[in-house]
């Protein structure tokens, strides 16, 4: 399969999801959704295994990583700031909406930063190390 | 202020794979394909936006036949 008719797949893809959805969120079918969204990923993955052109390259991935790193830290910041204005703001009221938001955030943070982490230390192992 | 450095650098690195590849006749995609990459990837180095890895410098010296110094000027 061409690059060309990879894109039309896709974009085919994505609009059996959308409709499919759509359809499911309207009359109340969760099974819908679910099911739509599962064909759909099994089908895109079928689709890009017959895809003959490169679709992921070093620039690619290096894009991709910058950008990780930057969602990164724009994210982490903002829950961890966010939490802690709920929680502060709450402190006499413990078990408003807002209090458990502020834990729900602080512990997304939380996962965050622990799954940077392990990713960080799993490539730092594997490209190298401090030993000569 | 490392991507500062690094855009810096990008700065520096010039290449002349457009003039070879207008030499040898062939596309972008062409050569895309050739070394492994995207189109876009190609556009990206012959504007000296990418420096490629030394692994990818090394597969268009090898298909236009050159030294890796002939191909990429660090100034």
């Amino acid at each position: 399969m061409s690059y060309k008719s990879f894109k039309i797949a896709r974009i085919l893809i994505a609009a059996f999801i959308a409709m499919t959805v759509s359809i499911a969120v309207s009359t109340n079918n969760a099974y819908l959704a679910v099911s739509a969204v599962l064909i759909g990923m099994i089908v895109m993955f079928l689709v890009k295994k017959n895809v003959k052109a490169v679709l992921v390259d070093e620039m690619v991935k290096n894009i991709a990583g910058k950008s990780a790193l930057m969602a990164y830290s724009i994210t982490v910041p903002v829950l961890a700031l966010l939490s802690l204005i709920f929680m502060f703001s709450n402190l006499g009221n413990e078990g408003s909406y807002f209090y458990n938001l502020g834990i729900i955030f602080s512990y997304i943070a939380l996962f965050n930063m622990a799954v940077y982490s392990f990713a960080y230390y799993y490539y730092r192992k594997k490209y190298g190390s401090d030993e000569e | 202020m490392l991507i500062t450095i690094i855009e810096k650098n990008m700065a520096q690195m010039k290449n002349n794979i457009k003039v070879l590849r207008a030499e040898k006749g062939i596309t972008q995609e062409e050569l895309a394909d050739k070394v492994n990459v995207t189109r876009q990837t190609i556009i990206a180095i012959e504007k000296n936006k990418y420096i490629p890895s030394l692994e990818l410098a090394y597969k268009i010296s090898l298909f236009f036949n050159k030294k890796i110094e002939e191909i990429f000027k660090y100034s």
